[in-house]
Formats: structure tokens, C-alpha cells, sequence
């Protein structure tokens, strides 16, 4: 089992040492019972870490932020940032990099194995709980969760409130790191792709009613793409912000600027962003399912990205993230490479 | 007016409420929200938090102004106004109800919004007092309410077991009892000390508290330039949940939606909008005043804590913690409240 105390002991390392910037990290404000993230600046800040089943999210996200710090800094401090991440979030670093969006040795990876479980979804969690307070959870034994609550302390076996993405795990240790935690045994899924196939074994009438069902109750708040490491965009299709405005704009020019959908929130609009989404996080998205996670209305959103995993699975025999030193899929053409779609 | 309706009867009272479109709670996909019910006799009200508050039946999401469209005498403007048919909702939070009366400043007074009026004249809250916080992060006594608050409401339902104490607020509310016939009766003094006896326990039963917040507006308006934002919004995904779900969040944008060029042909629409994405306050000139995440936390916190305090003095928030329960990052505006209070002290 990783060792908090491991994962404070080498976070104080490197701050004592002045060898990263800061790290970003889980933590817990004293009210929650879920983990947040924290950014450490001195060694005395470790003690703040966690590490729990409630430790969803993918801190990778953060580092998108900070390179935007990093461009705006005078000078800019070259250190790394160091970042707790678990095997999923691990992979998103690995495709950033393939991307070029940073460079290794811009991040120190303070890698924690997922071991035999992963993190727990809240909605199954609240299933289980009904009516009482969490207050803390914690790995347990014989691949359970410790659920301590308002009215006593439950175990609940992890199977039965893990994430989905976690059941459909693939990499539960990190695949990159510069310190690793934990058990390093790897975990075998059988079928990563059950819920696709169940849903390509529906007929297209019946799947477009579905998502046209799912994505009517998107309220457009963009929690999918915020929390998103691969939504780095500088310009999203959803704002348009750099649109540079003069004295002497013409009132035509201003509205002819180019608006790629609408703020309402009706059928076609909403398909049309979350399409566009999922296309551009073909071959890229990892499944950490923090879209589906951040959801406040629970749109079953790692669906159409877990779709595109499998297409480039089955066209490419391509995994995203598990390989830095190997092109991305979308920038890459091997001979072998499938073309006929092309007629 | 006060009387008692027996639960099993509220189905059938939904049934005499034919006239109007019900909305309540419903859980879908794992989450609450208000959704019209469809099938009255089936219904039971539930009691819990949804996770879009009833703001969006009053103030939708998207509310079309008027229709434009080029025609061979000009153009023409066809202005669409709400329907204004009678609306009931049921379980409303005593909370969602007061920031009604927020939302009601806000689109009242001096420039009135006829389009928000339309539909709130034509709603009838009734809400469903808080035996038990709905929510972990439920605060609202922090912030002036109480979990029977009857502020906004037209009926105050009060979950007595068997029965709902029922209390009718304004004449919307007595025209629904009215409806409801014989289902109502007459209450006993038991049932009022029963009532009574609920509420003096629910306010013990609240979990979280924002305490000694009146020196916070004054605190804040000293903090604008404060490296404080930086530290708190670190965190921030800049999403727009906390805005969104907020039920006394009321910004919104206009816009054009063409559906045909040539001949132009379009809608004007207004939408929510929210502080916390990059084109709320894009100036036409390209300067934006809240570029970066922390002047996008700060003008949240300010809106609800300092600015709303100086127009309306009052505080625009009413503590039902959805901002909270849902923030991907767990983002809390009780502690970002609380360090306000205790900064630099």
C-alpha cells in the first residue's frame, strides 16, 4: 500500500532541496471528506498531503496552467513543478509530452500506484451510504474501502464503488514517474470497452435518441472541458476571445466574426460542443474521466471518448500516453497504417 | 391560512392541479433536478437538494426576446414574449425561495423585466421546509435564512410523518390549497407544536457555518488588489457550476442567433452567462478587466459579499452549498469567506 508517509518524505526532499518549484498535490480542508488539490510551497506544507480513495482528480490539468505562469514569468524560473499522479494522470503527462507541450524535465512526477483499486465514484459511494454523512475514506484491506460516517464506519467492497473508469483501468501504475509508490503489479483488464460495445450493439435510431436524451441536459457549464489536461487550447471554440477589436473595425466586420455555436443550451448546440470535444481528444484522451466526474448532471461523457480510444485501438493499435518517445497518433503516418477510407 | 394534507393525498391533489405545468423533484441518471411531472398519481414529493435550483423555471437558461427577419418592406421585429401560463413547483428549498427574492430585486424596481415577471407572476413556490439539512454543506443560517424560511414562498409544506403541515403564504398559495378541496383539514394545536417542535430542532441539525461575517464587505472592498485571489483561485478548473447552479446567480448575455442569412432571419436570445468564463467582461476593444481565474473567484465572491451588500444590503447568498457539494476541486466559499474574515488580522 503506498505510504503517506513515503510521499511526504521525498516531497520534503525535493522542496528542502530547492529542486522543484512547488508541487501540486492532494490535500483536505478540515469540513470535507473529499481530497482536494493543494499546491506545497516549503517542506512544511507536506504535511497537508492525502492519499485516498477520494483523490479523483487529474492534477496534470494544473500544468496547463502553469506553463500559461511560466510564459508571463521575468525571469522564468526553470525548475520543474512537482506532481503527485496516479497511472491514469501519468499518461496524460506522457501525451503532453508526446504533444511537446512541455518537456520532461519540466515535471517532477511523484508517482502513486492505484495497487488493486483506484477512486471512488461519489454517486455509487452515495448509493451505498444513503442518508448518512461521510466524513473519511480510506483504502482498506482485501480490496475494500473503510467508509467512516455520521452513524459508524462501513466497509464496502471497491468493486462496488469504483469508479468506472477505474474498473476499465488500464494503467493503474504510473507509466512515467521520477519516484514511485505502491505495488508495482501491474492489473489486467479483460475488456475495457464493455459499455462502448454495449452501446454499438444498440441500433443508430436508438443510439442517437440516447445521446440526444444524455446531451439535452447539458447545462453548458463546461466542467468537461475545465477539468480536462488535454483541453489546452488557447482559444477554445466556446469563447471567442482574441478577436481583436480596433477604432477603425467596421460594425460588419464585428458582426461577421465568426461564432461556432451558440451560449443556448438546445439540442443542436450542445451536440455540436460535445462532438467537438470528443474529436479533438481522439487519440488523446486517457480515460481519466474527470469530464464524466465533474459533470454536475452526470452525462455519461467517458462514452464518447472511451468510443474513440477503441477506433484508434482497432485502426492503429494505439494506446494514448504510454509511450514519450513515440510520435502522437493524429501527427503520425506508419505504412502499415489503414487507408480504405480513402477512395 | 394553515391546514394538514394527508401524504397519500398529494398525489391526488397533483391530479387537481390540472391547470397548471408541475415541476418537482426527480432523480434521473443519479441526479436531482426540478422536472415536470407527467404522471400526477404516481408522485410523492421528495425531499432532498437538487443540483439545478428552480431559478431556471422563473429565469431560463435561454429566453428568446423577439424575432428579426428581413422582409421585402424592411425588417421586421415580432417580439416573443413568455406565455405566462401558471406554473407550480414543488419541494422548493427555503433557501432557493429566498433567492428568489434576490433574483426579484434584481429584475424589479426601476427597470422591470417583463419577461422574468411573466413567469414569476404566473409561479407558485411551494416549499418544503428542511426537517434535516438536504445537504452536507447546507449553511443557511449563516447567511439570514432558516431551513423553514418562508420568504419567496406562497406555501411553506412542513413534513409532520403522516401528514404535511401546510401554510399557505400569499394567495397563490391559498388558491392551491383551494384547489385541493377536501384534502385539506383543519390543523389541531398538536399539529402546530409538532411543527414547532421540527423547526427549533432543524436549525441544530445544520452542520456548517460562516460565522462573524459582518465586517466581510468592508474587508473586501480593502482586497481587491490582494495576492489572496491568486492563492484561493489556484485551485479554480474555471468552470461555470458554481455560478450556474447557484440559485441567486443571475448574470446573463445576449445574443444574436441567425438562423438564415439571406434573408436574414434570426432571434435576439438572452442566456445566463457567469464571471468565471473569459468572454463575460471581453471588452469590444480586446481588454478584459477579469482576465485570469483570480480576478474571476474575487468577482464572485465580491458580487455575493460586498457589491449586492452595498445595492441591496443584503448578502447574495443564501447558504444551500451547491457551489460547494459540487466544484470539481472542492472549492468552498465558506473558508474563502472565512480567510476574508480573518485576513490580516
Amino acid at each position: 500500500m503506498v505510504n503517506i508517509d513515503d510521499l511526504k518524505t521525498e516531497a520534503k526532499r525535493v522542496l528542502k532541496g530547492g529542486n522543484v518549484k512547488y508541487i501540486i498535490g492532494y490535500g483536505r480542508a478540515s469540513d470535507t471528506w473529499k481530497a482536494n488539490p493543494v499546491f506545497l510551497r516549503s517542506p512544511e506544507d507536506v504535511d497537508k498531503l492525502v492519499w485516498d480513495p477520494t483523490c479523483f482528480h487529474n492534477l496534470v490539468r494544473f500544468l496547463v496552467d502553469e506553463k500559461r505562469r511560466k510564459a508571463k514569468e521575468k525571469p522564468p524560473d526553470p525548475r520543474p513543478v512537482g506532481i503527485v499522479a496516479k497511472g491514469c494522470d501519468s499518461r496524460a503527462i506522457v501525451v503532453l509530452l508526446q504533444e511537446k507541450f512541455f518537456e520532461r524535465m519540466d515535471v517532477f512526477v511523484l508517482g502513486v500506484s492505484c495497487e488493486s483499486t483506484g477512486m471512488i465514484d461519489e454517486r455509487k459511494l452515495a448509493g451505498k451510504t444513503a442518508g448518512k454523512d461521510v466524513r473519511r475514506v480510506a483504502f482498506g484491506e482485501d480490496q475494500k474501502f473503510v467508509v467512516e460516517t455520521d452513524a459508524g464506519t462501513l466497509e464496502i467492497a471497491a468493486s462496488e464503488v469504483l469508479a468506472d473508469r477505474c474498473l476499465d483501468c488500464i494503467a493503474n501504475v504510473p507509466v512515467i514517474s521520477d519516484h514511485l509508490l505502491g505495488d508495482k503489479t501491474k492489473r489486467t483488464v479483460a475488456n475495457p470497452f464493455r459499455a462502448v460495445e454495449k452501446m454499438e450493439s444498440l441500433s443508430g435510431d436508438d443510439r442517437w435518441s440516447f445521446w440526444k436524451d444524455q446531451l439535452k441536459k447539458c447545462i453548458r457549464c463546461y466542467a468537461c472541458r475545465s477539468a480536462c489536461p488535454m483541453c489546452y487550447c488557447e482559444e477554445c471554440v466556446v469563447d471567442t476571445i482574441n478577436f481583436a477589436v480596433t477604432a477603425e473595425t467596421s460594425a460588419e466586420e464585428k458582426a461577421q466574426r465568426i461564432k461556432w455555436l451558440e451560449k443556448s443550451p438546445v439540442g443542436s448546440e450542445n451536440v455540436f460542443y460535445h462532438l467537438v470535444r470528443a474529436i479533438h481528444l481522439a487519440g488523446r484522451c486517457i480515460d481519466c474521466g474527470e469530464c464524466e466526474r465533474a459533470c454536475p448532471v452526470n452525462i455519461p461523457l467517458r462514452m464518447l471518448n472511451k468510443k474513440l480510444e477503441k477506433e484508434a485501438k482497432e485502426l492503429f493499435g494505439y494506446d494514448a500516453g504510454f509511450d514519450a518517445d513515440q510520435p502522437a497518433l493524429i501527427s503520425c503516418f506508419r505504412d502499415g497504417d489503414p487507408e480504405d477510407f480513402i477512395r | 391560512m394553515d391546514k394538514i394534507l394527508a401524504k397519500k393525498d398529494y398525489s391526488r391533489w397533483l391530479e387537481k392541479l390540472g391547470s397548471y405545468r408541475i415541476f418537482a423533484p426527480r432523480k434521473r441518471d443519479d441526479v436531482w433536478n426540478y422536472e415536470m411531472v407527467t404522471a400526477p398519481d404516481a408522485e410523492r414529493l421528495e425531499d432532498v437538494m437538487t443540483a439545478v435550483p428552480a431559478k431556471g423555471i422563473v429565469f431560463p437558461q435561454r429566453e428568446p426576446f423577439f424575432e428579426f427577419a428581413e422582409t421585402d418592406d424592411g425588417t421586421r421585429i415580432t417580439e416573443i414574449l413568455p406565455e405566462g401560463e401558471p406554473v407550480v413547483v414543488f419541494g422548493v428549498r427555503p433557501c432557493e425561495g429566498r433567492a428568489v427574492t434576490l433574483t426579484d430585486d434584481v429584475f424589479g424596481g426601476e427597470f422591470e423585466d417583463h419577461y422574468y415577471w411573466k413567469r414569476r407572476n404566473a409561479t407558485t413556490l411551494v416549499g418544503l421546509s428542511c426537517g434535516a439539512p438536504p445537504s452536507p454543506n447546507c449553511f443557511c443560517l449563516s447567511v439570514g435564512g432558516s431551513p423553514h424560511s418562508k420568504e419567496g414562498l406562497d406555501l411553506l409544506l412542513t413534513d409532520l410523518g403522516k401528514t404535511y403541515y401546510a401554510e399557505a403564504l400569499t394567495k397563490k398559495g391559498e388558491k392551491l390549497v383551494l384547489e385541493g378541496q377536501k384534502l385539506f383539514t383543519a390543523p389541531g394545536p398538536e399539529d402546530r407544536k409538532a411543527v414547532d417542535k421540527i423547526q427549533a430542532a432543524s436549525r441544530k441539525k445544520i452542520r456548517r457555518e460562516l460565522s462573524r461575517i459582518e465586517n466581510v464587505p468592508a474587508k473586501l472592498r480593502g482586497m481587491f488588489d490582494s495576492p489572496f485571489w491568486d492563492d484561493e483561485s489556484m485551485s479554480c478548473i474555471r468552470c461555470g457550476i458554481c455560478t450556474y447552479l447557484c440559485p441567486t446567480c443571475h448574470c446573463f448575455d445576449m445574443a444574436d442567433e441567425v438562423e438564415t442569412s439571406t434573408p436574414l432571419l434570426g432571434k435576439r436570445v438572452r442566456t445566463w452567462d457567469t464571471c468565471q468564463f473569459p468572454d463575460f467582461t471581453m471588452h469590444s476593444s480586446g481588454h478584459n478587466p477579469r482576465p485570469d481565474k483570480a480576478s474571476r473567484l474575487r468577482q464572485r465572491i465580491n458580487h455575493k459579499f460586498q457589491y449586492f451588500v452595498e445595492v441591496w444590503q443584503k448578502y447574495q447568498c443564501t447558504g444551500c452549498g451547491r457551489c460547494i457539494s459540487l466544484c470539481p476541486v472542492g472549492i468552498d466559499i465558506i473558508q474563502v469567506v472565512e480567510k476574508v474574515r480573518d485576513h490580516g488580522a
